[in-house]
């Protein structure tokens, strides 16, 4: 028995020392220039593909040391973020705000695109939302994304109830849930964007019935950069540095095109011209200017996706002056 | 005698050592070296998973997910048999069964799953042709052992009796090969729960059911960490239950109680 006493405040004492020595390891970096960011793929994130591409924060700070992850999805980021491993995350206002009303310490830096996203059905039979039986399956990436929350948006709009669709939903990545969509099983509708969006909508047989801006009532950024407390009040330089190449690479991307194809069509192995229908759609900009926060924090605050609701937008959004 | 003194002693070194864990846990929690959503305490996981039993989701989620592999292993589990005793009984249908495994054995549900969605879309069809992808192919492994181990006499014997083919499959050859179909049946159902709860986490919910692993993933895109861990305790616990009772108690009542192991 005594031995076992001995043995198991060893094994106590060995824990405690490995999970205590995690902690430490985040204060060592502080005297290095470096910047931790989450590449991801697809037209929303265009402008962080030039960035990377044209070294477009090195040319503001040359002796910074930049990493680039590339993590599943947003839960995956997010989670990154908040374990100290990434300091930079791309990804919609909803799951945003769900780590900000869990209390990570974060805020958003700035806006990077507006996307179309649509509601894309396989039946000629359903014209919208309304036409949806208890047999059809909407598939979409998850509950809390971007696309989950417009559309109890919509379905609030019409029937005063956000949650009347959600015994629909089938959770499902963007290329699985084209595949589903495609073959015409049990899933009927898939909430997406582009590029899988245009690609479905070219198929025989498929149709919109629902568009973002249409659900949400009004103009909002797609996708923010969104930043540690870390980052903004430790590394200020890096910060800095950070957002004037995110303005330089939408800047580029407006006045250079061709070029721009040119590194897109190679990063994201997509046809030149395929490419530039893409872009080209009207409802495809980038700005870094962030809209929709507040509508999106009311409405999620007011049907329990969030606990919390920012009392103004400088909660949630970084201020750039106070530099 | 000595059995139930052993499983009792058993019970106490797991109890103690949970017991240290626990306190571990909870001092690391309480010291704040972690973000609360990080490493929560156990009482926030303790009123996690209290919250889910009251609403019932996770009775339900539990329910859904328990008939699901259920249905997975009782169809894998006679598919083996019947696989295993027609490859027994003839030597092409041997080959046959030999090569499928040799192929389908090495390959984990998971990395099925694109082709699976298409081929069969991503309701709960889906996902019991994963769990029995999981489980067939070791169960089959297994009672092949187990047909081979057994020594000719018995099924001369049985032949001398006159009995027939299906008998002597039936009364000699699973019976004597039951040790090793039953660490199939153990090895399978592993699998099985490995295979449903990832299957569940990247399939999403049908509606509001979804399984375990489904309820574990929407606490996640929630950052709901204590209900994670509530998620996770529920798993462990039936993990522990159906090992440590079902499966002893079918060991006590059948090869234990003939004296084969």
């Amino acid at each position: 028995m005594k031995v076992k006493v001995i043995v198991s405040i060893l094994v106590f004492l060995f824990f405690g020392f490995t999970l205590a020595g995690c902690s430490t390891v985040g204060k060592v970096r502080e005297e290095k220039l470096q910047i931790r960011i989450a590449e991801q793929y697809g037209l929303a994130y265009a402008p962080v593909q030039i960035m990377k591409e044209k070294k477009l924060i090195e040319k503001y700070l040359p002796e910074i040391e930049i990493t680039w992850r590339q993590l599943g999805n947003t839960a995956a980021i997010r989670e990154a973020m908040l374990a100290g491993e990434l300091d930079v995350g791309f990804m919609a206002i909803p799951p945003f705000l769900i780590g900000w009303d869990k209390g990570m310490e974060w805020k958003i830096a700035c806006g990077l695109s507006s996307s179309p996203v649509g509601l894309v059905v396989n039946k000629d039979n359903i014209k919208s939302i309304q036409d949806f039986t208890p047999e059809d399956r909407i598939a979409l990436p998850q509950p809390g994304s971007v696309q989950h929350i417009l559309l109890s948006l919509a379905s609030e709009k019409l029937w005063g109830d956000p949650s009347r669709l959600d015994n629909l939903l089938v959770t499902l990545g963007h290329p699985d849930g084209m595949n589903a969509l495609l073959a015409q099983r049990e899933v009927s509708a898939h909430f997406t964007t582009p590029p899988y969006l245009f690609k479905e909508l070219e198929n025989p047989g498929m149709h919109q019935i629902l568009d973002g801006r249409e659900a949400m009532g009004e103009e909002f950024t797609f996708i923010v950069g969104v930043t540690t407390a870390e980052l903004y009040q430790d590394q200020p330089k890096v910060y800095d540095a950070f957002l004037r190449a995110l303005e330089e690479a939408v800047n580029f991307m407006d006045k250079n095109p061709v070029e721009t194809v040119d590194i897109l069509a190679e990063a994201y192995q997509i046809e030149q011209e395929e490419l530039l229908k893409y872009l080209e759609h009207p409802d495809m900009a980038y700005s870094l200017e962030v809209k929709g926060v507040m509508k999106f924090a009311d409405f999620m605050q007011k049907n329990d996706y969030i606990k919390r609701e920012p009392a103004n937008l400088e909660e949630v959004l970084w201020d750039r002056n106070d530099k | 005698m000595t059995n139930k003194d052993s499983s009792r002693n058993k019970i106490k070194t797991r109890l103690f050592w949970i017991t240290i864990i626990l306190i571990t846990w909870e001092i690391m929690a309480k010291s704040g070296a972690f973000p609360e959503a990080i490493f929560p305490s156990l009482l926030d996981i303790a009123r996690a998973l209290g919250d889910s039993v009251v609403s019932g989701e996770i009775l339900l989620q539990t329910g859904f997910s328990l008939v699901l592999i259920l249905e997975g292993f009782l169809i894998s589990l006679l598919a083996a048999i019947l696989m295993s005793s027609l490859a027994v009984s003839n030597k092409v249908f041997n080959g046959l069964v030999d090569t499928l495994t040799a192929i389908a054995h090495p390959l984990p549900g998971i990395a099925l799953l694109p082709l699976i969605i298409i081929w069969f879309g991503t309701g709960t069809l889906s996902i019991i042709v994963i769990i029995v992808h999981s489980v067939i192919w070791p169960m089959i492994l297994n009672i092949m052992t187990g047909f081979r181990a057994i020594s000719p006499v018995y099924k001369e014997a049985g032949l001398n009796f006159g009995l027939n083919h299906f008998r002597i499959i039936k009364d000699i050859m699973i019976p004597a090969s039951l040790p090793y179909v039953l660490s199939g049946m153990r090895i399978g159902w592993a699998r099985a729960w490995r295979a449903l709860i990832s299957a569940e986490m990247i399939f999403g919910a049908v509606g509001l059911k979804g399984g375990l692993g489904w309820y574990i993933f929407k606490q996640r895109v929630f950052m709901d960490t204590p209900g994670m861990f509530a998620g996770l305790f529920v798993i462990v616990l039936i993990g522990i239950i159906v090992e440590d009772y079902v499966f002893a108690a079918f060991e006590e009542r059948t090869v234990k109680k003939w004296g084969m192991i």
